[in-house]
């Protein structure tokens, strides 16, 4: 039974394979079938979310010893926790034992887990240092050494926490590539808090699906949010038509609104930020009006201004698309703010976050139901043949003289990020395919 | 203010009114029922140890509003752009277990327990969003007006795709 289970997946994985050079995203073609179909979903888990560096927590949220916070990459449970000697450690939330899941609460402090089931005891670094009545059961016979929670790979880059569970992945950095430039604006800038938890909730769609809009989706702005413009939040229905479209490399798309007609952030900060950023740098934050962005594979970003009651603030938070099924994410959205900025800034930055984005956000709203309609429709055969038109600014010429690197081309109404984000993806699913020579 | 009977009875006949406005998509009538300083807030609920009593965020909640900022997610709700809730969820509040406790000056403190039933388009599943209101209302002009509204969501993560509704 085992066996033949094993072979079927097999099967299965090949036909996805095959199915997958429909997937054109150099013509500016993606078929539909790729947001619901569940053997690419499975062949997502293995070759993209236990592969890639995912984002896991802010700094903030565990800034002392002991502090933890339980979070998923891909499907898989784990704990991300600051251990006594200050190093963040990403476990799988896994007992060695029978695979019980050891801790069960969001968020807390403490130097070691017990898993409810046999009382295992692991340290906070992962290590196995409680088998209760170890040497009358087991005599010399365990090697606790071999028996410690799973260790994922842990890097940061400005205070952002990744993980990964492959040993070959190239460095955090090197992965990030050109996007480190647009992280320092957008968490590097100055010192950064997130504030309180997450925001979490669940949307029946398929994680590419918001991951690809903060990647590469300026235009849908204009119309699925007019509403914004109409109710005076924004000053028109195009603020989103003007600026950048840089393809940030491995994937990476971010997106800069410019020109600004005023300075966006705490006027206050600005000794601070020309601290942490260069030049080159500081002038494209002076020029910025919004930032989108998503990192490879679903880690998105946003750096939005609106005027609420009569005051123009910006804010800026994170938002991690964890697949849970084909059709369904755990949407999370994390706020930040620089932690010198001045009380006031902080809270209506804080409520506009709130009341434009996270589950009763006026924006994302409206994305939500764009996102769980469309992967709806990419269920049957006809409508998951359907290539989906990905074509908007194929063979456009970038820019020379931006003064940030990647590929950037003038104005954010574009596709290309899109077609990056499906080419990376492809590249991954491909990988690993046997050869057909072999 | 001393709670009598007939206190406590206005108090349900507003809060079922209440509902009926909501369910009914009357907005503009359930924003007049504000208060001009109304705060209308939804904490993040956390998951944590049984012995800890601070299972909901302060720092970070789903609903962070005045009246002003509700203000305009009505007006938003009415312009031809609202995609979220257009076409509308039906949706119907039921409202249980009132409690009423005098909270100084012209104002109570009401209590209840609320289930939401939302559903859309052609789909026979259904969101449920489970929850304790914990609200002060305030008599103004002979009238009760909803001052305070902290809601207590029954989830940590939350199952219905946006909250284009209102709690």
């Amino acid at each position: 039974m085992a066996s033949l289970e094993i072979t079927d997946q097999r099967g299965d994985r090949q036909e996805a394979a095959d199915r997958l050079r429909a997937v054109r995203p150099d013509r500016g073609e993606v078929p539909a079938f790729i947001f619901a179909d569940p053997d690419v979903y499975r062949l997502e888990l293995e070759r993209i979310f236990t592969r890639c560096w995912l984002f896991v927590a802010h700094e903030s949220e565990i800034p002392s010893p002991g502090d933890y916070v339980t979070r998923s990459m891909g499907e898989h449970p784990v704990i991300v926790a600051r251990d006594e000697d200050g190093a963040i450690r990403v476990l799988l939330n896994v007992c060695r034992h029978r695979g019980m899941r050891i801790c069960r609460v969001d968020l807390g402090n403490t130097s070691h887990f017990r898993c409810p089931y046999h009382g295992f005891t692991y340290k906070n670094t992962g290590e196995l240092i409680g088998v209760p009545f170890e040497r009358e059961l087991y005599g010399d016979a365990l090697v606790k050494e071999r028996l410690g929670l799973i260790r994922a790979r842990v890097e940061s880059y400005a205070g952002l926490v990744f993980a990964t569970w492959d040993e070959q992945a190239e460095p955090l950095q090197q992965y990030l590539g050109p996007v480190t430039w647009y992280l320092d604006l957008l968490a590097g800038r100055a010192e950064m808090e997130a504030v309180g938890p997450p925001h979490r909730y669940e949307v029946a769609t398929n994680w590419k699906l918001p991951a690809e809009n903060f990647a590469a989706d300026a235009y849908h702005t204009m119309h699925t949010h007019a509403s914004i413009a109409e109710i005076g939040l924004t000053p028109t229905v195009t603020w989103a038509k003007d600026g950048y479209h840089v393809c940030a490399g491995n994937g990476h798309g971010v997106m800069i609104g410019a020109p600004t007609r005023r300075f966006i952030f705490a006027e206050d900060l600005i000794p601070e930020f020309e601290r942490h950023l260069s030049p080159a740098q500081m002038a494209v934050l002076r020029q910025m009006a919004h930032m989108p962005g998503t990192v490879f594979p679903n880690f998105s970003f946003l750096i939005s201004a609106v005027t609420l009651n009569g005051r123009f603030v910006s804010h800026t938070e994170l938002m991690l698309w964890q697949p849970k099924g084909p059709d369904r994410i755990d949407a999370c959205s994390w706020f930040l703010v620089e932690k010198r900025a001045p009380a006031w800034w902080k809270e209506l930055s804080r409520q506009a976050f709130v009341v434009t984005f996270g589950p009763s956000g006026m924006l994302s709203q409206d994305d939500s139901e764009n996102f769980t309609q469309i992967a709806r429709n990419a269920r049957g055969p006809v409508a998951g043949r359907l290539a989906l038109n990905y074509e908007m600014g194929l063979g456009r010429t970038p820019m020379r003289d931006f003064p940030g690197p990647g590929q950037v081309y003038e104005g954010k109404y574009n596709e290309a990020n899109a077609r990056a984000f499906y080419a990376r993806w492809l590249e991954l699913m491909r990988d690993g395919d046997p050869r057909p020579d072999a | 203010m001393e709670i009598t009977p007939q206190i406590r009875e206005e108090l349900l006949e507003v809060l079922y009114h209440e509902a009926e406005l909501l369910d009914g998509r009357r907005l503009d009538e359930w924003l007049a029922l504000l208060t001009e300083d109304a705060a209308y807030r939804m904490p993040i609920r956390l998951t944590r140890e049984r012995s800890r009593t601070d299972d909901h965020s302060t720092e970070m909640q789903f609903f962070w509003d005045d009246r002003t900022s509700l203000a305009l997610r009505v007006q938003r709700l009415k312009t031809e752009f609202a995609w979220a809730e257009d076409p509308p969820s039906r949706t119907r509040h039921f409202i249980s277990n009132v409690r009423v406790r005098p909270a100084g000056g012209d104002e109570v403190e009401v209590r209840s327990c609320v289930l939401i039933y939302r559903n859309r388009g052609e789909a026979t599943d259904f969101d449920l969003i489970s929850g304790e209101r914990q609200d002060v209302w305030r008599r103004t002009d002979g009238a009760w007006r909803l001052a305070r509204r902290v809601f207590i969501v029954d989830q940590a993560t939350l199952g219905t795709r946006n909250l284009a509704i209102f709690v």
